[in-house]
Formats: C-alpha cells, sequence, structure tokens
C-alpha cells in the first residue's frame, strides 16, 4: 500500500484542532506560490470553490469538468439548502450541536474530528456566499432566514428557494470565472479525466480526454485534487445527472487510493416515484417539502380509493407515529426505510403499490394556497410536469430513491488520500457523513472543503515537500498515456451487440435489488455472481458505434460504467462484509424489534479501506478505528 | 457621424442608445409636425402663417441640422446594427419559421419599416418642401400658400393612398420604436404595460392624427 | 405513439449538415423528450449507426446543459420549461418534430444537436461576479438586505446558461443573459462597488464574442425556461447610461 492508514488528526481538544491544524501547517510564501502547479478535477461546490480559492492565493490552477461549462456540475441540483450553526433562530443551536447531530445523523461511522471542523467552518461559508451575492431567503427586517431539515430540531438550514445549490454554485463558479479571467487558473472545459498519475508514490498529474477531439492528454502538477462527486449512477436508476460517474475516483482507486465505505449509499425518501421502463433518472422532492407536508399510507392493505376519499382514522401517518419528537422530518434512511416497510405491507399507493403519499392539504387548509406556493411552488410545478398531476389538489406520490453515496476515497484529517499529494474533496470523499447524511449538509462539506480546508492543507502539502520537475516524456507519464489508449481501444474492439446502456440498466437492477435499501448475505453473495457475470457479457458483447477521435456519448457511457460494474462489485463485497446494520447501510440480519438499524460497536466501529490488488484479484481490506471522545457512541434514536 | 472617438458608445447598447436617443428626437418631431399640421383643419390663413413662421425662424436651419444628423445616424446605426445582428444570427432559418413562442410582428421588422420610411421621407421633402411654390398674401405679407400644394396633392386619390400606407409604416414603426427605445435607454422594460401602452398611444396619436387631415381636406371637395 | 423525427445531423463544426428522418414508434405519453431520444439513440446503436449527440446532465431543469430547438421553438412549446421536463404528452400521436441545434455565430455547431456555449462563460469572467476573495468576507448579516430585494435578485440569479435566449433572438443576442447577471449583481448591496466596470467590461465581451444587439422583441424572455423578464435587459441600459457618471 502506498502511505499509511494514518488520519492524522491533530491533538488538544476538538474545539482546538483546526486552529492547531492550521498553525502547525508548513506555509508557502506568496511569491513562491506561482512556482506551484495544483490539478482540480472537477467543477461542482468543492473543484469550483477549491479551485478559485487557491488560485487567489497564488497557485498555478488547473480547472478540469467534462461539462461544456463548469456551471453545469450536479451540485447545481441540490434543492432545499445548506445547514450553518448561525443560531440566527435563537433555537438553542451551535457548533457543538451541529457536530453532534451530524455525527448521530451519520450513525456514529463518520470521524469526529472531521465532523467537528465542518460544522465549524459552517458559519464562515454562509458569510463567504453572502458576500459573492448569493440570493439567500431574507426577513422582511433583511436578515437572513432559515427553515428546518430532517435529524434536527433547530432551524438551521439557509436556502434560496428551491435552488439552493443552484445559487452557491453559480457563486462559486462566478468566483472561479473570475479567476479564470484574468489568468490565475486555466479552465478545461469538455475535458475527462482517465488516469492518475503516480510517481515515486505521489501523485503528480493525470491523463484526460478532451471529449471533442478524443485526444488524450497528461496534465503534471505538484498536487491533484479530486472533487468529481458520488457514484449513485452505478444503480442506473437515481437522482444524480446522467453524466455523474466514478470514473475519476476509480482510476485513482486502481493507482493505489484506498476507496473507504463504498456500500454507503443514500437513499432519499421523498423522490418522483418511477413511472415506466423508459425512465432515465430519478427526480428529487426536496426534503424541505417535509415541513409542510405529511406523509402517509392508508391503514388497510390494498385500499385502491382515491387518497381524498380516505377518512382520517383510516390513514396512518406513520413517521408521526412512530417517531413523533421528529415525526415527518424524520433523517432520510429511517424515513426511506419506513416507507419501504408500508409498501411492504402493501400499504403503498399508485398504479404500482410502489409509493406513498406526501400530502399538502392540511398546510394548504392552515397557511392558505398561497404561502405554500411561496415556498413550494417550483417544486410542484416540476412535480406536476413530470406526473401530469397536480399537487395542491391530490396529495405527491413519493418513493425512495438512490440520491448520495457517503462512502468515497479515503482521506486523512487534510482531505488527503493515503497516495500523498491526491487531495479527494465532497462528495468524492467519505469523511464526513458517516453511514448517512443529514439533508443540508453536503453543500456545507462541499464547500466547506473547497473555500475552507483544501486551500490550507494542499499548500502545507506543496510546502513540506521537494518535488523533483517531472516531464511530459517521464516513463511512468508516457506509460500511463498508452495504458488509458489501451483501455480505449479495448472498448472499442469489442464489436458485439448489446449497447452500454443496456448493460447499464441490468447492473443498476442488481445493485438495486440486492445492494439497495435492504441487503443480505444470500442476496448480496448472489449479486457478486450476478455482477461478474454482466462483467464478462460487457466484455464480450458490448456494441460501440463511433469513432474515439469525435464527440461519442456511447464510448463516454461505456467507459464509465466498466468502472461502474467494478465498482458494483466493491460495493457489494463492503455491504457483505459489513455485518451490522447503520445509515444508510440495512442489513436484514441486524435490525432491532422494530425493524430499525441495529449497529455492532464492538465489531464495525471503523471505516472499511479497500485497497485495489489486481485486476480480478479481491480487494484487501484495512479498517481506520473510529473513536469517541466528545459523542457518546448511543442507538440512534428519533422517536 | 462616427462613433470612433467614444469607444463605449461603439459597444451595442451604446449604438441602441443612440438609435433610441435620435428616434426620440424624431418622435418629438413628428408629433409637433403633426400637431402643427392639424391647422390644415382650421383654415388655409392659419396653416399658412404658421409654416411661414416656422420657415423664416432662423432657428429652422439648427433645427434642421439636429434632425439631418439625428436621422443620418439613426439610419447608419441601425443599419450597421442590423447587419452584426445579421452575421451575429448566420442564415439558417428554422424549421418550422413561427414556433408558438416567436414575438410581434413589428420587432421583427424594424430595418424595413424604416427605410420605407425613409423613402416616403425623401419624396414628402421633394413633393412639399421642395414642391411647387405657389404665393399668398395676407395683410400685405407676401408668403408661400403651402395650403394649396397640400390641398393639390391630398386630392389625388392615389397619393393619398400612398400617404395612408405610409402612415401605417410609421405606426408599425413607432408602437414598437416608441417602448423600445425607452427599454434600450434603461428607463423601463418594454414589457412594462404602461410602456406599451404609451407606445401604442403615441403610435395611434402621431399616425392617426395625420391620417385624419388629408381624409378631412378631402371630404371639403372642390378645387384650392 | 408514434413519432416522425426529423433532426439535425452534423458530423462536426464545418461539416455540411441536414435533416435526417426517423420513425419511432411505442413513445409513452409520460416520457420526457430526453427520454424520447434515448430511445431513438438506442434504437440506432442497436443498428450500428452513430448515436445522436445532444447536451444533457441533471434532467431537473436546472443545469442548462439540454439545448434544442423543437418545432422552432427553444426548448419546445411550453413556456417555462427546458427541454428535460418537456413530455411527449405535450405532442400529438403520429406528430412530425423538427429538432435543431441552437443557431448562432458565438455558438458554433460541435456536432449534431451540440454547440459551444463557451462564449457565455467568457462573458460571466469578465464581470459575472462580486471580487471577494476567500476569507474576506464579514458576517452575514451585517449587510441587510430586504425581502423583495432579495427575491428581486434572484429572479436574475436564477439564469440557467442554457443559451436559449441568444437560440431565439432574430440577432443571436445575449442580452437577456448578460443582463440577468449585471441585474442580480447590481441589486443586492455587496455588488455596487464594482457596478460600474461590471457593466461595461460584461457588454464589451458579449460584443466582442459576436453576438448581435437587442431589438426588444422579447424573444429571449419567451423562450427563457426560467421566465427570466425583459426588464433584466431594461437594467443593463440603465447600468451602462449610470456607468458615465459614476466613479468607482
Amino acid at each position: 500500500m502506498i502511505g499509511k492508514l494514518d488520519s492524522r488528526i491533530p491533538s488538544g481538544p476538538i474545539e482546538d484542532k483546526w486552529t492547531q491544524c492550521k498553525f502547525e501547517n508548513k506555509l508557502v510564501a506568496p511569491a513562491n506560490r506561482r512556482k506551484h502547479k495544483v490539478l482540480i478535477v472537477g467543477t461542482g461546490l468543492a473543484g469550483a470553490s477549491a479551485a478559485a480559492s487557491m488560485a487567489e492565493q497564488g497557485y498555478q490552477v488547473k480547472v478540469f469538468t467534462y461539462h461544456d461549462s463548469p456551471r453545469r456540475a450536479h451540485s447545481i441540483a441540490a434543492q432545499g439548502g445548506i445547514n450553518a450553526a448561525k443560531n440566527y433562530q435563537n433555537d438553542g443551536d451551535s457548533i457543538r450541536r451541529l457536530f453532534y447531530d451530524t455525527v448521530k445523523g451519520g450513525d456514529f461511522r463518520a470521524r469526529e474530528a472531521n465532523v467537528y471542523r465542518l460544522a465549524e467552518l459552517s458559519v464562515n461559508i454562509i458569510d463567504q456566499c453572502v458576500a459573492q451575492g448569493v440570493p439567500f431567503a431574507r426577513e422582511y427586517g433583511g436578515t437572513l432566514t432559515n427553515r428546518s431539515f430532517g435529524g434536527a430540531q433547530v432551524s438551521r438550514t439557509f436556502y434560496a428557494r428551491g435552488q439552493t445549490g443552484q445559487q452557491l454554485l453559480i457563486g462559486a463558479y462566478s468566483a472561479l470565472m473570475r479567476q479564470v479571467g484574468i489568468g490565475a487558473a486555466e479552465l478545461f472545459t469538455r475535458t475527462e479525466m482517465l488516469d492518475l498519475i503516480v510517481i515515486d508514490g505521489k501523485a503528480r498529474g493525470i491523463v484526460t480526454r478532451n471529449l471533442v477531439t478524443g485526444k488524450l492528454e497528461t496534465h503534471l502538477g505538484d498536487a491533484v485534487v479530486l472533487a468529481t462527486g458520488g457514484y449513485g449512477n452505478v444503480f442506473y436508476l437515481s437522482t444524480n445527472a446522467k453524466k455523474s460517474n466514478a470514473t475519476a475516483a476509480w482510476r485513482a482507486y486502481k493507482r493505489g487510493a484506498l476507496f473507504a465505505n463504498p456500500c454507503y449509499t443514500q437513499i432519499h425518501p421523498t423522490c418522483i416515484p418511477v413511472s415506466g421502463d423508459h425512465q432515465s433518472k430519478l427526480t428529487l422532492m426536496s426534503e424541505s417539502l417535509r415541513n409542510d407536508g405529511r406523509v402517509w399510507v392508508p391503514k388497510k392493505q390494498g385500499d385502491k380509493r382515491p387518497a381524498a376519499q380516505i377518512p382520517v382514522e383510516e390513514r396512518d401517518y406513520f413517521l408521526e407515529r412512530i417517531y413523533p419528537s421528529f415525526g415527518n422530518l424524520a433523517p432520510r434512511d429511517i424515513a426511506s426505510r419506513a416507507a419501504k416497510r408500508m409498501c411492504d405491507e402493501g400499504r403503498g399507493v399508485g398504479p404500482s403499490g410502489q409509493s406513498v403519499y406526501l400530502d399538502f392539504t392540511d398546510a394548504i387548509n392552515r397557511l392558505g394556497a398561497e404561502t405554500v406556493a411561496a415556498r413550494y411552488d417550483n417544486l410542484f410545478a416540476m412535480y406536476e410536469k413530470i406526473t401530469d398531476e397536480n399537487p395542491y389538489k391530490v396529495p405527491m406520490r413519493i418513493y425512495p430513491a438512490v440520491h448520495y453515496v457517503m462512502g468515497g476515497l479515503w482521506v486523512d484529517y487534510h482531505l488527503m488520500s493515503n497516495v500523498p499529494g491526491l487531495f479527494v474533496l465532497g462528495e468524492a470523499n467519505f469523511s464526513d457523513h458517516g453511514a448517512n447524511r443529514l439533508g443540508a449538509s453536503a453543500l456545507m462539506q462541499g464547500l466547506a472543503d473547497g473555500y475552507f480546508v483544501a486551500p490550507y492543507t494542499v499548500g502545507n502539502y506543496i510546502a513540506s515537500e521537494k518535488q523533483p520537475v517531472i516531464r511530459d516524456d517521464h516513463e511512468i507519464v508516457r506509460s500511463t498515456l498508452a495504458g488509458v489508449k489501451a483501455a480505449n481501444d479495448k472498448l472499442k474492439s469489442i464489436g458485439g451487440k448489446t449497447p452500454a446502456e443496456t448493460f447499464h440498466k441490468r447492473l443498476g437492477k442488481i445493485m438495486w435489488d440486492k445492494c439497495g435499501m435492504a441487503r443480505t448475505d444470500a442476496g448480496l453473495k448472489q449479486a457478486a455472481t450476478e455482477i461478474a457475470a454482466l462483467k464478462k457479457d460487457f466484455w464480450n458483447d458490448l456494441l460501440l458505434p463511433g469513432d474515439s477521435s469525435t464527440l461519442n456519448s456511447e464510448l463516454e457511457h461505456a467507459s464509465r460504467l466498466a468502472d461502474f460494474i467494478e465498482l458494483g462489485e466493491l460495493m457489494c463485497r463492503d455491504a457483505l462484509e459489513r455485518k451490522e446494520s447503520c445509515g444508510g447501510h440495512f442489513r436484514e440480519e441486524a435490525q432491532t424489534a422494530e425493524g430499525e438499524a441495529k449497529r455492532d460497536d464492538a465489531n464495525f466501529c471503523h471505516v472499511a479501506a479497500w485497497e485495489y490488488q489486481g485486476d480480478g484479484k479481491p480487494a484487501l481490506r484495512h479498517q481506520e478505528e473510529l473513536k469517541f471522545e466528545n459523542v457518546k457512541l448511543a442507538e440512534r434514536n428519533y422517536k | 457621424m462616427t462613433t470612433a472617438n467614444f469607444p463605449r458608445l461603439r459597444t451595442s447598447v451604446g449604438k441602441k442608445f443612440l438609435i433610441s436617443i435620435t428616434g426620440l428626437i424624431f418622435s418629438g418631431f413628428v408629433l409637433s409636425h403633426m400637431a402643427g399640421n392639424m391647422l390644415l383643419l382650421v383654415s388655409a390663413e392659419a396653416y399658412n402663417k404658421y409654416s411661414h413662421a416656422l420657415v423664416s425662424n432662423p432657428l429652422i436651419y439648427l433645427a434642421e441640422a439636429v434632425l439631418v444628423i439625428a436621422l443620418l445616424t439613426h439610419m447608419a446605426l441601425a443599419l450597421k446594427l442590423a447587419m452584426e445582428n445579421r452575421a451575429a444570427r448566420g442564415v439558417k432559418p428554422y424549421r418550422p419559421t413561427n414556433g408558438e413562442k416567436s414575438t410581434n410582428l413589428g420587432s421583427r421588422w424594424m430595418a424595413q419599416t424604416g427605410l420605407l420610411i425613409f423613402v416616403f421621407l425623401v419624396l414628402h421633402l421633394k413633393t412639399f418642401k421642395y414642391g411647387a411654390h405657389y404665393e399668398v398674401t395676407y395683410g400685405g405679407q407676401t408668403m408661400r400658400d403651402i395650403y394649396r400644394v397640400v390641398f393639390e396633392k391630398f386630392h389625388d386619390p392615389l397619393y393619398v393612398a400612398w400617404y395612408e400606407f405610409s402612415l401605417l409604416v410609421l405606426f408599425i414603426h413607432l408602437r414598437h420604436g416608441i417602448s423600445s427605445c425607452l427599454q434600450s435607454l434603461g428607463i423601463a422594460s418594454s414589457r412594462n404595460p404602461n410602456l406599451q401602452i404609451a407606445g401604442w398611444v403615441f403610435a395611434v396619436l402621431v399616425a392617426g392624427g395625420f391620417a385624419i387631415q388629408p381624409l378631412y381636406l378631402m371630404s371639403l371637395g372642390g378645387q384650392p | 405513439m408514434k413519432l416522425h423525427l426529423r433532426v439535425w445531423r452534423q458530423a462536426g463544426p464545418e461539416k455540411p449538415g441536414k435533416f435526417v428522418d426517423y420513425d419511432l414508434d411505442g413513445i409513452s405519453p409520460d416520457m420526457s423528450f430526453l427520454e424520447m431520444l434515448d430511445t431513438l439513440n438506442l434504437k440506432l446503436v442497436r443498428q450500428g449507426e452513430e448515436a445522436v449527440e445532444f447536451e444533457h446532465d441533471c434532467r431537473e431543469g436546472i443545469c442548462g446543459s439540454c439545448s434544442m430547438m423543437i418545432d422552432g421553438n427553444p426548448h419546445g412549446p411550453d413556456r417555462g420549461t427546458a427541454t428535460c421536463q418537456l413530455h411527449m404528452r405535450r405532442f400529438a400521436d403520429g406528430a412530425t418534430i423538427h429538432v435543431e441545434p441552437w443557431r448562432a455565430k458565438p455558438f458554433p455547431i460541435i456536432r449534431d444537436l451540440t454547440v459551444d456555449r463557451s462564449a457565455l462563460d467568457r462573458i460571466i469572467a469578465k464581470g459575472g461576479f462580486i471580487s471577494v476573495n476567500t476569507g474576506n468576507a464579514p458576517e452575514a448579516n451585517t449587510t441587510l438586505i430586504g425581502r423583495d430585494l432579495a427575491e428581486a435578485a434572484f429572479e436574475g440569479a436564477a439564469c440557467i446558461g442554457c443559451g436559449a435566449c441568444v437560440a431565439a433572438c432574430k440577432n443571436a443576442s445575449a442580452s437577456l443573459f448578460t443582463s440577468a447577471k449585471i441585474s442580480h449583481l447590481a441589486k443586492v448591496p455587496q455588488g455596487h462597488p464594482e457596478r460600474k466596470h461590471r457593466v461595461q467590461a460584461m457588454v464589451a465581451q458579449m460584443d466582442a464574442e459576436g453576438f448581435g444587439s437587442c431589438s426588444n422583441t422579447g424573444a429571449c424572455e419567451a423562450a427563457c425556461p426560467k421566465e427570466i423578464k425583459l426588464e433584466n435587459i431594461a437594467e443593463m441600459n440603465r447600468e451602462w447610461a449610470r456607468s458615465f457618471f459614476v466613479r468607482e
């Protein structure tokens, strides 16, 4: 293994760790920064904010996105909001409470020190975004307002209508484009990272493909920062964007970076249900809807009456019933599983019986349709466009869907992977959400990592390392490039009969059925067999028209899918080895009498970090023990 | 007039500014012209005296100079923008060319209506300002009998038809032009309903005012 | 549903392009327009033909990737709708549908329905930001912004940068795009110190990219999937006029 599994958590009380870390960090003098090149892959919240901040500091920044513009990154689609411990609502919030809620929300599977830092930085993020002109929602007096989100009993979520992710991303994008405009950052659009260049055990560059011309290129630097998002599309149907993929992270894994907790996936409870085989993606309905919407199913099995004809006493408002203190705002994993149990009991609604109601009738009666519209109109309109049903008149129907992955490349406190010089930010790393992420925390993490953590820790790395100059003709640079070319040629040469799309749907079905909301020992073993067969079929029967020297979305898809298949294998393996339930990982063998997740702290209070051992060989499982010194390990209770 | 020395005016927004200002100058002119011509409906003497007062005032040369410069600026910049716009868009039309989201006629035909108005203007000057020269004397003062020129022309059905057609074109140009000028000058959005109404009212007032004049004179019948 | 598609196919920027006819059967009215194109592509790929290249990503109407002219309408016939949110139930069974790329000189065609919209990014790079480095920010609530003003700023900030305004405009003007950003940043006090520079730099870049000027036709407003108002262009013009008289 390259490097060590050393979390590098600074000593001292948790409140002082980040201050201590920043103080201990070595610095690069302003005049010297321009001599150092940082390669940043991805332009979502984490990537764009890191690229802007490091260019502002004076580093030579090269930033890469496979989109036509940095602004298309999928952070843009986050709807509900961003958490920050500002305590503007005077409801008892604090950094420590946000820290506590996040650790508990993550079912005690996150690293305390990272989470504390996240909570600490949350307040700076809001300040920074407001200074950039992000139009957050406000009170009439001109101060910022908040809404409530799942897993918290305080109101700490800042929002910009239902488009918070968009507004935050545009803020980070603007900051980045300002640096691009003055030449401090160099932007490569329609450029996809296909490999990591590791020399002397350190990350020194990347291989990219120009998606328009097909040209393969190498880019070298002092550090590589991956901010490439999550891998939810391994399930084919998810709320991720169509192009979201695991390729950059997966190729880094194959170069020695450890992959942590790949099985931790978040199933979001409020998505628009699947309507047919043609479905290409699932659309999320913001968690914020659960502030005013009430979730229910009929008490009777197979009750096919329209919602309006079912009297209140024959309805089961199951979240309010089971989790009275959090009610409809129970955390995502809990709410999703509750919805699944209702459907499994035969009480689901809609044509397929695979959905539950999210009903705004009471809110409309209480607040008036106008107030409800002011809060959610864009979401209601989106729902109506997709389903052709008006949520002001009939209750929305929702069902859980894959939304986010807590797993990702293993990083230490500095957000550096075990490969020195390879930093991983945002959803692409594993660090802050444990086994379940609370709503409105992904935006917080992406921006904390990009604006406030990486600019310090990458600088420390650069200051600490004396790097030899590497040129394009270096043997390893050339061989890595040649490897990418060979891999693309191999895909092209299969000459089979089945399009990538078909394989992807097949993979998605295996993953959803056997490594989705509920997992079993037998199911996961079965999934491993099925994926192995799928992998074989893929490499024997892939049909890939077009050539690789032009824009070719089929080639892009196939290349990403090849990685998804391998990642799917690892996810099942990780899920199989983690013989406990925690957060988004629910093993049917490990549940309480009420069907809640049952952790096994004695055996699994650790991070599983997987090391690649070569093609066809099983990955090696490493463990990083998690210590809880500030939050007491306890059963997660939202009742 | 060139904008070469004013780099900021050379931007697309700057050109639109100049086009708008000159357009508004001309709008003011046509409005006052229309109002003055209402004297046609009062009497020959009133109209001739008004006309004489105008042309004998030395400030008329300044006013004409302003109008000529405004006209040339308006046209030159509008043509330049029209060419730039054509280049920006390319020639390939969409199929079909008029989808549900396409826009009102006036806004798409400003260059064409503008050119027609220019043609009208040249002919109009030739017909009236530089047309037949009759004289008339009121109280010992001899002056041009412009009323007679107008009266003759407005009894020629072909001429009146062309005149009314030109006013329709002017109406279309003004209807979009007024609100568009105010939008280009940043005063208000051209989608502002009040501004839309203002555009309509102005265009109806000017074109309508002019339009009734020949109709009234024709209704009088007889010869001058 | 049965459909007859006429799709613009073009192999590269300098290559000639043409409409190619495709017949599709078994289209569900619940499909989105992009899912209908997915179906077409799957059929083409199965036949060993090259897929139609079109931009798409989030399929939730927010990333601004999708960009196609559908029967002469940017993003199709519905107002306030991006192509990904357009559903086939909007079309009649047996309909013929023309699908074309955005057409504008500053948006060269890359392939099929995919165009290069990087000119829009370059406009932003010239001034579509507030110059505040990370770490410089004061406490968020020290800047009070009235609720209505914040909402008004949001209207411009809601732009998704899809380029439908340019595609719709007979002049290929980027005025609505540019003005939406200028208007957003002119409304919030944080944006005030560099208002003059911003409007001048962004307008100059808009021209340099070869976009046409605004004829106030309102086609952009009709085409905008976020229903951004023409009022923003008036505000941009106002900002531009103001820039002559202020010092920064």
